[in-house]
């Protein structure tokens, strides 16, 4: 562990309803350190969308703190929040979330615009990443050309274009066949521990879940479990 | 560059989107520009029916005509047109009668127009081939050239021409014999003589007589004493011989009552036809501004000075295809040969004419020394034309005073109707189609932005900024609105090819014009007359650069309005969409 990346004391999250005030999160205490690869599980309704959306700068608490490699996320404005996206976070989506016009280099490169990297070097950058997760030969394709799972691995390319602190995995593999699945979590936790990337995985799947060193649970927007596992090895 | 890259592709990979957006803005566009040219294209109609004035340089044109010169308080001075005699002065050479005809017009009128009336007689000996023009004002009434002196001294005025317009009647064929026979005489004259008795110194003279002659007259009563001859018997030959002298001879003057013999003359058989045209005076020393200029020449060369130069023509280039006559060819008038020096483009007004003559020798043709129909002025700077045009007014009552920029007031027929149609319903046409072509990028731009909602929260989340996610937006749409211009000045073109095609006639009738036709009289002079304000003209609508460029730009403006409400829309998005729902 390289010290707190996230740390989370009494976050609350309320969306003003036609009833009344509904509370997505309520009361999360939780401290994430770098390098780790961490599952979040939860039926649906539990928060785990709400709680992703927080530790991805997309969205700010309506109360308590949320300190993000020690800055407080919550006195960000809408400009410094972006900043954070760009730098520090990498998203991966569950339904890939790839530019339908772009080609998977194109893809990659779209995350480095915002931080002003030349072209060669956002094209040179696209070309290893690509390299990284085996699509070396795919990067001119469009995603339309690309299986699923050669989609979702353009997506982790492009999460990790900047560098990031984490990486933030909404059911990655959700739209994946097993085999493929299984491919795209070892990348994951290859990332975490191979480059000490944080990797913070939403999941309903357990298989996912288990190659996570550690399993937080949410119910009604509180943290109803938090534990270590050990890792299963792969297969 | 990226950016470039980004939209280049959005546009080429959703081609049906382009598209589709493109055409709709194309087709607003392209029926902006098809108004914007049929518009333009009425413009220029208009300014072919109005060139003639514009053409020369006129501000002003004043002229006389019959019936529609309006009498002017301390226009006291009676008309008194006398070609060749003595100049009027004043406000004189305008006088009228506001709504009809006065007594001076009427004198004008048959003054100007008395050589209309045919002197056979003259024109030869009977049977004898001839060809006569005849020069006539018609309504448009001559004046002495001293106005032109008068309005000179019109503060504002930079230069001041007249001009003799003139109807001219040509007339060829053979001198009639004319024979009227008139039968006088047979007519019995009756008159009762009585003259006074004898007196008794004759009736004893008398007496002595019968009885020398053995004639005896017995008392009255018995056979006697009745007149000489009488008894019943036939006349005594002594009576004769004894009878005063007085009774022998009768004589007496008287007259006849005074009588008018009318006889019916059947008009001869004759070959006469006639033909008119119109001619027009100009001065050869000003070629840049009168009724014709050098500037309207489309052969040959302007009028010379001096010396022969006065039995040169210009002719309408119309007239001149009409007869089959070129420059350098010869016309014969009233036995001149006059030579076709040059060609001149039509104009359009009353004042056109068919053959455009030196100033001096139409006048010296029509009668009219030193007389002139019009008076073409020219005012230094452009708003003090409607003050010089009242101070003329002043200095010649009367006077009727149009300037060029109430001649377009004075147009109508369908090209009026259409420019009015165009200036009062085009407008509002081309900003309905515009609208509707906006919205229509506008709407199609939402709807892409809405489809495209997990992608924008993607860019998003990723770390676009909303700055940078608007200006992707605006790239696309000004892209798409490029294409649209581009597409829309196409559609355009078709428009424009279209109304050429089609070509409709518009008619322009320039009835105020101060012309021959423009007054109440004008039907007295019949077709020639009316003919000659009337014009037919070709619509068409041009596609300039300028109405390209604006169709463009139009479309551009599409494009970022599209951009900008699509970019709004963007903005609003929140990145945590490209999440979608988890739970």
């Amino acid at each position: 562990m390289t010290g707190h990346l996230y740390e989370l004391r009494g976050v609350r999250r309320v969306y003003r309803a036609g009833a009344g005030d509904v509370a997505a999160l309520d009361g999360v205490d939780l401290i994430v350190g770098g390098g780790e690869f961490v599952a979040v599980e939860g039926p649906s309704g539990s928060g785990k969308s709400t709680l992703l959306q927080l530790l991805g700068a997309l969205d700010r608490p309506t109360s308590g703190s949320l300190l993000f490699d020690g800055r407080q996320l919550r006195d960000l404005g809408e400009r410094e929040l972006t900043g954070v996206r760009s730098r520090d976070i990498g998203f991966v989506f569950q339904g890939f979330n790839l530019i339908p016009t772009l080609t998977a280099a194109e893809n990659v490169e779209v995350a480095m615009v915002p931080l002003g990297t030349h072209r060669r070097a956002r094209r040179g950058r696209a070309t290893d990443l690509l390299g990284q997760v085996g699509l070396a030969g795919r990067a001119g394709h469009l995603p339309s050309r690309l299986s699923g799972g050669e989609q979702q691995r353009v997506a982790i390319a492009r999460a990790l274009a900047n560098q990031p602190r984490v990486i933030l995995a909404d059911e990655p593999t959700g739209n994946l066949d097993s085999a493929t699945a299984g491919e795209v979590v070892e990348v994951l936790r290859a990332l975490s521990t191979e480059q000490s990337v944080t990797v913070i995985v939403v999941t309903h799947a357990a298989d996912v879940a288990g190659r996570a060193g550690r399993r937080i649970s949410l119910r009604d927007g509180r943290v109803t479990e938090d534990r270590m596992v050990p890792v299963v090895p792969t297969g | 560059m990226f950016h470039l890259t980004f939209v280049s592709h959005e546009l080429r990979r959703r081609l049906g989107r382009t598209v589709l957006t493109a055409v709709g803005l194309a087709l607003g566009i392209g029926l902006v520009i098809g108004i914007i040219g049929v518009s333009q294209g009425l413009d220029d109609a208009q300014d072919d029916v109005l060139a003639p004035l514009q053409s020369v340089g006129t501000d002003i044109l004043v002229t006389r005509v019959v019936g529609q010169t309006p009498a002017s308080a301390g226009s006291t001075t009676p008309s008194t047109p006398a070609p060749g005699g003595a100049p009027e002065r004043g406000g004189g050479f305008f006088a009228g009668r506001a709504g009809g005809i006065g007594q001076a017009d009427t004198d004008a009128l048959l003054a100007e127009n008395r050589n209309v009336v045919t002197d056979l007689a003259a024109l030869g000996e009977p049977g004898q081939p001839f060809t006569r023009d005849f020069f006539l004002s018609a309504t448009l009434l001559s004046f002495p050239e001293e106005a032109v002196d008068e309005i000179r001294g019109v503060d504002g005025v930079t230069s001041v021409v007249g001009g003799l317009y003139q109807l001219a009647e040509h007339q060829t064929g053979t001198v009639p014999e004319i024979v009227a026979s008139i039968q006088t005489g047979g007519e019995t004259f009756t008159q009762t003589v009585r003259p006074e008795p004898m007196s008794d110194a004759e009736r004893a003279a008398f007496q002595q007589c019968l009885a020398a002659q053995g004639v005896t007259i017995g008392p009255p009563g018995a056979g006697g004493g009745g007149p000489p001859g009488g008894g019943g018997r036939g006349p005594n030959p002594a009576f004769d011989q004894c009878l005063p002298p007085r009774f022998l001879e009768f004589r007496a003057q008287f007259t006849t009552p005074l009588r008018t013999i009318q006889q019916v003359v059947d008009p001869p058989s004759t070959d006469i036809t006639s033909a008119s045209y119109t001619a027009a005076g100009v001065d050869p020393a000003q070629p840049d501004v009168g009724l014709v200029t050098a500037g309207q020449l489309s052969a040959g060369r302007w009028l010379g000075v001096g010396g022969a130069a006065g039995t040169e023509v210009l002719l309408n280039v119309a007239y001149a295809n009409t007869k089959a006559v070129a420059v350098g060819d010869t016309i014969p008038i009233n036995g001149t040969d006059y030579t076709v020096v040059g060609l001149v483009r039509p104009t359009l007004t009353g004042s056109t004419a068919d053959v455009y003559f030196p100033l001096a020798t139409l006048q010296a043709l029509a009668g009219k020394a030193g007389r002139v129909t019009q008076v073409l002025v020219t005012v230094d700077r452009a708003g003090a034309v409607d003050r010089v045009a009242d101070a003329i007014r002043t200095v010649l009552p009367g006077a009727e005073v149009v300037t060029t920029e109430a001649l377009a007031d004075r147009v109508t027929g369908s090209l009026a109707d259409a420019q009015s149609l165009a200036s009062r319903l085009g407008g509002a046409l081309a900003a309905i189609v515009l609208t509707g072509a906006f919205a229509i990028a506008v709407l199609l731009t939402l709807s892409s932005v809405a489809k495209r909602v997990r992608e924008i929260g993607t860019l998003r989340a990723i770390g676009w900024s909303r700055a940078r996610v608007v200006r992707q937006i605006q790239g696309e749409t000004l892209g798409i609105g490029l294409l649209g211009g581009v597409l829309g000045v196409g559609v355009g073109a078709l428009v424009s090819m279209a109304v050429g095609q089609l070509s409709p006639t518009l008619s322009a009738t320039s009835t105020g014009l101060p012309g021959i036709a423009s007054s109440s009289l004008a039907g007295v002079f019949g077709q020639a007359t009316a003919a000659a304000t009337t014009t037919e003209i070709q619509l068409s609508a041009p596609l300039r650069p300028a109405t390209l460029l604006v169709g463009i730009g139009l479309a551009l403006l599409g494009g970022l309005l599209a951009g900008l409400v699509g970019g709004w829309r963007a903005a609003r998005l929140a990145p945590a969409v490209a999440l979608g729902d988890l739970g």
